[in-house]
């Protein structure tokens, strides 16, 4: 079994199969693709007509225009190009977290992103890989290719969640590291200062990068359903514990998360950062595909 | 504290449940691999403090739960301080209360017998060993007065306990039972019972002093006794009360009109309409009056009365209606009846001439209707005028008084004769005037203690009309001068004295002057000496220095004068309950005369003499009621000792002055037998607290249940609460 067929079963591929990617804001690619260029030049769809100056490229002027008006018009079309997608899947131990008998947080964003993956490629758009936990683990460059998924899916197996997370200092670097604008999607359960975290997706937004925050949520950290007396160790930092009936939290616990919640669904909306959240009480892919069509139709 | 099923305390170790399982829980832990412990820790950092505190609470609530149930499974005891250690032998003494009130009778059974059966329950209950002593709070009771162990005794003695008809003395008894502690009880558990109906007028705070005295005497004694107060239930009833029947005088002569005055008292609530009062003379019923009472009100009922023979009478008034106390509804009084007074008159001036002698006013005085002779009427006083030179002490045998009328001295052996007279029972009026020896009056008479104050000089003139004095008209309380606090019996006003005799009579012994003068000089004066009794007036008793023999108050005046000095030679026949009977009777040494109690009971008394005389005494009079004296010689007397007219007032103490009373020597009220044994095994076995434990345990289980209905609320909730 390869490591693409490990993250994606057939069944995936298929329930992907008539979906893409969008993006809703220009994207720099090298090459044609799905997405509008914020490059004028070359390409199949016309955009506009604009008067003749001197020193443009004579190959562009409109002839046919030129008989009618008896002017020289140059036509200008649309550039469509491929999308520079990367991936941004946290692997910090927060991520690590599920029940034991089904998937970590981390497989399923693991499947998510193969899945972005492989829809992205399948575009002929570029995908790129990043993990981290408090600092960047691996950067995975975005590569067109279609044999570069399984490039990624390795490189997503061979990734353990660990770690503590520190999302706003990762996102920092990364901001500073990515020149060229494209598609950041980021899969992670955001458990960091929500100040912080819309800090760092305001400087991908400054540096005009399209964010897509697809936050992961395992039922437990929603609803907090433990009995008796637990102790939670923590899956970030060794030897972080805390000894507490669970039932005497329960209700302040919920209420602090939906305050989270909200917090971070306002910071992005302020952003213009579209936020996603994934309970894993579904298949990764069939949420994902329930998600993307539906951005589909909004885009 | 003790507990009646002390093994069950093992279950206290049951507290540790709750710590042991909450310790079991902490332990038994389950481990989470967390992610979102970001949350974890904001949420501790500021609750972890009132997590820990509610917890520590609510298990502090589940341990005294069970604690709690435990002990009230447990049964607890509060002993105050006593201890299991069994019943030890008390010594009880009961006050009893047998005095008249307690013979009120309300639905066929009176205050006494419910008393009665109380004191039965009580003594029956007492420890084994324990010896008892019964007082009775107003007379004795026989056969328990000293402290006995013999329990069949108690019952039958406290079984023929009777009503006396006597009041209760409250503080005496108290004092009495103090002294029984002190002398005669054994045991070092001590018991005071006071069984009683708690009447107003004998707990009242008028008595609440003496009261507080005999408290505190037996509070303070190194075992002091328990008190239980156990009133009988008492209530203040319909109830008519006769007596004491009023006699104008002690003595009452033969064929004289005494008038006789009976107070009715309705103590009830209801009107006594037409409340007949019979009167009966010496058992034969003589006449009958009915008066209408208000509530509350009183009247006097007179009955004119005259006796055709000398010697001893007895009066009774009876009321007919129905009452709760029927033992208030007679009233009797002994009357002593006296054919004559025999007077000896020492003249100091005589003369033959009318009205000339120094006693011929008085002896008209004494003696009106002895030489008119008309109709019936007879002269009780019998005056016989002598000179003062002619007068010897074997005259003064056959009389009841002496007046020594300006009689200028006498010889050492009429003194003698004299001073033998009064001590003796006679009576001496002395009427000093203008041929006396004024030094030998000073310093013989005086010396002789028959001089009641001593002549200083004389004031005014006997000529002098324009400095005459009358006599200050106040009101008399001497016995004698009474009858003119009534004008329309007499009065002493237009009296003028121009001459009198300034009579010194020392400052403390001012109570001597029975009158003076508008002047304030003693007009008149008297003085005891032995059984007799001695007046000195400060005039002479002619007309020489006043016109008093001139007004019509001069008879009437001179006669009580003589009759009270003639009668004083007899002892009162109505006394009041616990004063000694007496009479003067004709005997010999060794003689025993016979008195019979109201009870029935006899006693022979021996003679005692006194003086010539010999004098038949009895002193146990608790009970109130006709006495009967049989004298060796002569016919019976009668002597009354009169029912106290408190005991009819049956109101008894509020609940307030109830508490009142115990409290001024911390004392426990029972009002049943059932009561006291309740108060007696609180003492001893304590208070069982288990009902107010298992009330506290149903309070810490709800608010355990409330505190873990509070916890089950969202913690932001709580603190925004």
């Amino acid at each position: 079994m390869t490591a693409v067929t490990r993250l994606l079963s057939p069944d995936d591929l298929r329930r992907l199969s008539n979906l893409h990617v969008p993006t809703r804001t220009r994207v720099e690619g090298f090459c044609s693709g799905l997405h509008r260029s914020p490059h004028k030049g070359f390409s199949v769809e016309f955009r506009e007509h604009r008067a003749y100056a001197p020193g443009d490229e004579l190959r562009r002027l409109d002839w046919k225009l030129f008989g009618r008006r008896d002017r020289f018009f140059i036509r200008e079309f649309e550039e469509e190009t491929n999308v520079r997608a990367m991936l941004l899947l946290d692997a910090s131990g927060s991520m690590g977290y599920g029940d034991g008998s089904e998937l970590t947080k981390f497989d399923y964003a693991a499947r998510m992103a193969a899945g972005l993956s492989w829809l992205l490629l399948q575009q002929s758009d570029a995908v790129g890989l990043v993990t981290f936990d408090t600092q960047l683990r691996q950067y995975i460059p975005p590569r067109s290719r279609p044999g570069h998924l399984k490039v990624l899916a390795e490189t997503i197996l061979n990734t353990t969640p660990g770690g503590e997370t520190s999302l706003g200092t990762v996102f920092h670097d990364l901001a500073v590291q990515l020149h060229r604008r494209g598609l950041l999607i980021i899969l992670s359960d955001c458990f960091d200062s929500v100040p912080h975290i819309l800090s760092a997706l305001a400087h991908f937004r400054h540096a005009h990068h399209e964010v897509l925050v697809l936050q992961i949520w395992h039922p437990d950290e929603l609803e907090f359903p433990f009995r008796g007396w637990v102790r939670f160790d923590s899956l970030e930092r060794a030897g972080h514990r805390q000894f507490v009936d669970p039932a005497m939290l329960r209700e302040a616990y919920q209420a602090r998360v939906r305050q989270f919640q909200e917090e971070l669904r306002r910071g992005c909306y302020r952003h213009r950062v579209d936020l996603a959240t994934f309970v894993m009480n579904r298949p990764p892919i069939e949420a994902l595909a329930s998600y993307l069509s539906g951005r589909g139709r909004r885009a | 504290m003790t507990f009646v099923n002390a093994a069950l305390l093992a279950g206290l170790v049951a507290m540790a449940i709750p710590v042991i399982i909450h310790l079991w829980h902490r332990h038994r832990f389950r481990v989470v691999p967390w992610g979102a412990m970001m949350f974890l820790d904001e949420l501790l950092r500021v609750h972890r403090r009132r997590i820990q505190i509610e917890q520590w609470l609510l298990l502090a609530l589940r341990t005294l739960l069970i604690g709690l149930v435990v002990l009230a499974m447990a049964g607890p005891v509060w002993t105050r301080g006593s201890s299991l250690a069994g019943r030890a032998p008390t010594s009880v003494v009961m006050l009893f209360d047998n005095s008249l009130s307690m013979e009120t009778s309300e639905a066929g059974r009176s205050w006494l017998d419910a008393a009665k059966e109380a004191a039965r329950s009580l003594v029956s209950e007492l420890p084994r060993g324990s010896e008892l002593a019964v007082i009775g709070m107003a007379a004795p009771i026989p056969r328990l007065e000293e402290p006995t162990v013999d329990r069949a005794l108690w019952v039958s003695g406290i079984d023929d306990i009777e009503g006396s008809g006597a009041a209760a003395r409250v503080a005496e008894s108290l004092q009495s039972a103090a002294g029984l502690f002190e002398k005669r009880m054994q045991n070092a558990d001590r018991l005071l019972v006071i069984v009683s109906d708690f009447q107003r007028t004998s707990w009242g705070p008028e008595s609440a002093e003496e009261r507080r005295a005999a408290w505190r005497r037996l509070t303070s004694q190194p075992l002091p006794p328990r008190i239980v107060l156990m009133p009988v239930p008492a209530s203040s009833s319909d109830n008519v009360s006769v007596g004491p029947i009023q006699l104008p005088r002690g003595v009452i002569g033969v064929n004289q009109t005494a008038k006789l005055r009976v107070p009715v008292h309705n103590w009830g609530r209801r009107r006594a309409v037409d409340a007949r009062i019979r009167l009966k003379v010496d058992q034969v019923e003589r006449t009958m009056s009915s008066v209408r009472l208000a509530p509350g009100e009183s009247a006097q009922v007179l009955f004119p009365v005259t006796f055709d023979r000398a010697g001893s009478h007895l009066v009774e008034a009876m009321f007919d209606g129905e009452d709760v106390l029927r033992g208030d509804n007679e009233a009797a009084a002994a009357i002593l009846v006296a054919d004559r007074i025999a007077v000896l008159l020492v003249s100091g001036d005589p003369n033959p001439l009318p009205l000339r002698g120094e006693t011929a006013f008085l002896e008209l005085a004494l003696q009106p209707y002895a030489r008119e002779r008309r109709g019936r009427r007879s002269d009780w006083i019998e005056a016989r005028t002598v000179g003062e030179s002619t007068w010897t002490p074997a005259m003064l045998r056959d009389v009841r008084a002496v007046v020594l009328a300006n009689v200028r001295q006498c010889s050492s052996e009429q003194l003698r004769a004299l001073v033998e007279f009064v001590q003796d029972g006679g009576g001496m009026l002395i009427c000093p005037g203008d041929r006396i020896n004024l030094e030998w009056y000073r310093t013989a008479l005086a010396n002789a203690g028959l001089l009641p104050a001593v002549p200083v000089s004389l004031q005014g003139a006997p000529s002098a009309e324009e400095t005459a004095v009358g006599i200050s008209l106040q009101r008399f309380y001497h016995p004698a001068l009474s009858l003119f606090n009534d004008p329309g019996r007499g009065t002493l006003q237009g009296i003028r004295i121009r001459a009198w005799y300034q009579l010194d009579v020392p400052s403390d012994l001012s109570e001597r002057v029975v009158a003076r003068l508008e002047t304030g000089d003693p007009w008149l004066v008297e003085h005891r000496l032995g059984a007799g009794r001695i007046l000195l007036m400060a005039i002479p008793c002619d007309a020489d220095w006043s016109n008093l023999p001139l007004k019509p108050a001069y008879v009437p005046l001179m006669q009580e004068l003589m009759i009270y000095l003639g009668t004083t030679v007899h002892p009162p026949r109505n006394v009041a309950p616990r004063e000694a009977l007496a009479a003067f009777v004709e005997g010999t040494e060794g003689d025993r005369p016979v008195w019979t109690a109201p009870d029935g009971s006899v006693h022979e008394v021996p003679l005692v003499a006194r003086g010539h005389r010999w004098l038949a005494e009895f002193g146990h009079t608790e009970r109130p009621g006709v006495y009967w004296l049989r004298p060796p010689r002569g016919e019976v007397m009668h002597f009354v000792v009169q029912r106290p007219p408190e005991e009819s007032d049956l109101d008894p103490l509020g609940e307030a002055e109830l508490n009142h009373v115990a409290a001024e020597a911390s004392a426990t009220i029972a009002r049943t037998a059932a009561e006291w044994l309740a108060a007696e095994r609180h003492r001893r076995y304590g208070r069982e607290l288990w009902r107010a434990v298992w009330w506290w345990a149903m309070v810490v289980l709800l608010l355990e249940l409330g505190l873990e209905a509070w916890l089950a609320r969202p913690v932001l909730e709580r603190a925004s609460a």
